[in-house]
Parts: structure tokens; sequence; C-alpha cells
């Protein structure tokens, strides 16, 4: 089943705390109506996100994390821990989707396919979530259904820092650690590419993809609003980041 | 009352923390973590909560397991390799 949307609506937030922008996911998931929002950010300070299903003290060092400043935070999607730093981060959220999961990663992943083709790469879509290029991942995608509408939120990695991931991420032991760092290296990738040339491509690439004219918005005083007070009352809590 | 952790890979990465009752052979409580998906996410909480007081029997385990998932949609791991995930606790 093939989708289209008369328009989108673009809100380019640009870098924020993790926190903010989780909140502003989770507002955005709430709030959408008929024209789904595409949504593109980054995070300053360096951030790193966990998985719905993931326990912090099992995925990440803390001390480590606010030792070089660096925020962290559990997702409402599932998936793995990410970190994130020299990236896009993009949100698409809508109430027309295919129901079956892999095919609604397919087609939100072909859009970013589109996008990023645009800038002269091949990139293909890696079964359930992932997209890559010449067999290395570029960019991880996780996605939420609430209340009939879907959230797939997912990065795209302009550059990879291999010793800075492998130092917040908990690895079990030192031999799996350097197992893990060579293997790193073998799997991903970044762009290689500016936040802004993405950014373009990815407003081109889903334009293109859903045959939708692009709204360029901001987000209203009402979202503002309802994203500071989910940040307040759970994304900075210690109840949901160590929730599992 | 014993613990027991166990990580296995499926498809995606599962761990089990669990507590159990080895004079009873029963779950005392459960916590299950990974970077699977499974969708609603909150079905995970059922699960957990319905397994607590069950016996340590694959079939019972798997039985809950299959029941409250039924209308859940996973990816990363089956009613399988969870079992395998919670029963890897006790043997470590």
């Amino acid at each position: 089943m093939s989708f289209s949307f008369k328009e989108i609506r673009v809100l380019e937030t640009g870098h924020n705390t993790a926190c903010w922008n989780m909140a502003l996911d989770e507002v955005l998931l709430n709030s959408v109506n008929d024209v789904p929002a595409l949504r593109i950010y980054g995070w300053k300070p360096t951030a790193v996100s966990i998985g719905y299903f993931q326990r912090m003290e099992e995925e990440i060092d803390t001390e480590k994390c606010k030792q070089l400043d660096i925020d962290a935070v559990r997702r409402i999607t599932g998936g793995g821990a990410v970190m994130h730093d020299s990236e896009l981060t993009y949100s698409f959220i809508t109430k027309r989707y295919p129901q079956n999961i892999i095919e609604s990663y397919k087609w939100i992943c072909d859009a970013l396919i589109i996008s990023i083709n645009k800038l002269g790469l091949d990139t293909k879509f890696s079964p359930l979530n992932d997209i890559v290029l010449n067999g290395k991942k570029i960019s991880g995608n996780a996605q939420t259904r609430k209340r009939g509408t879907l959230l797939q939120h997912g990065t795209i990695l302009l550059d990879v820092d291999i010793e800075k991931m492998f130092s917040i991420l908990k690895i079990p032991s030192e031999k799996l650690r350097a197992k893990g760092i060579s293997d790193a290296w073998e799997r991903v990738a970044g762009l290689n590419k500016t936040f802004t040339e993405v950014a373009l491509a990815l407003k081109s690439g889903f334009s293109e993809k859903f045959g939708a004219t692009l709204i360029v918005d901001k987000i209203t005083k009402e979202e503002e609003l309802a994203a500071k007070k989910l940040v307040e009352e759970k994304y900075i809590t210690d109840k949901w980041n160590l929730g599992r | 009352m014993k613990k027991g952790y166990n990580v296995l890979k499926s498809q995606k990465l599962i761990k089990v923390s669990l507590e159990y009752d080895d004079l009873n052979n029963t779950i005392h409580s459960i916590k299950i973590s990974g970077d699977f998906f499974l969708y609603p996410e909150e079905s995970i909480d059922k699960l957990e909560k319905n397994l607590i007081g069950i016996r340590l029997e694959k079939n019972s385990i798997k039985q809950i397991i299959q029941q409250c998932l039924q209308n859940s949609e996973i990816f990363g791991f089956d009613s399988e390799s969870m079992t395998e995930a919670i029963f890897g606790c006790l043997i470590k």
C-alpha cells in the first residue's frame, strides 16, 4: 500500500538537550493532526539515549557521561543505546501509515534513502531498522505507536567517534571491548556531509517520497510548554530514566 | 532465595535478572531488558507481572510468554528464546 500526503509540517528545532529532544518528540506524537510532521534536530551537549526496554546501568557508564558532560536519557521507543554526537536526527510523526511493522519501517526509511542518495551516495535499507552505505550502518531507526499515531525517529551519522562511543557504552570485558571497537569500525560509518546538507536533502527526499508540499513551521507556544512540562515530569526524572 | 542474571543473543539482545525460590522452584521477581522492539511497549510489564509465582518449568514459562504477548508485535525474540534467556539465569 502506498500513502501520499498533501502536506508535511517541517520543524527544524536546532540542537537541544536530550530531555528536551525526547520530550518534544513525545509532544508531537500526542498532538499531530492529519498533516504529518517531520522534525529535524541535533543534540547539545552530546548525549546517549537508551531504548525503552534497556536499563541505564547495564548500557551506559553514567559516571563517565557526567565527566564528559554527556546527557543520558531513555527513549519511548525500543532498540539499543545510541550516542548522539555528530549526527542529524529526525522524527516523523503520522496518523496514516502501513500497519505492518516491517513495511512501516521500510516506508519511512525509503524517504531517508531517497534523501541521502541525493547527496551522491548509494544507501540501502537493512531490515528491520537500519540503513547501510557500502555495508556499514549509517542510520538506526526506532518507532512507537500510540493511539493510532506512529512516531519513527532515527539518526543519520555525519561522523563517528568510535573511541568516545565505546568509552561511554558499557562493554562486558576488555576482550569484548577490543573486539567491539574493531567490529564497530567495520560496521558503522558517517556520511562525511554537513548537518545543513543532510537537512536540505531530507526535506527534499520526504517531499518527493510522499508527494507532499513542505510547510516550514515552528513549534507552537503550547507545544513548547507541553515539552517543558514533560522534561520536568518525565525525562529528567530517575523514575523514567532508571525505570527498567 | 537465589538470584541469577543472563544475557542471550537472539535476533536482539535479551537480558534477564531473576530472583527465584529454589525450594518451591518458582519465580519471585523478574526484570527483562534488551534492545528488542515490542508493541505495545507496556506488554513487558504485564509479562513480568504474570511470571511472578510461576514454576520454573519450560512449558509453563513459555505458555505465560505466549499468553501475555499474544496481542503484541515482537521483533528481536520469540517465546522460545525468551524462555531460554530466563532459564539461562538458573544455570549460571
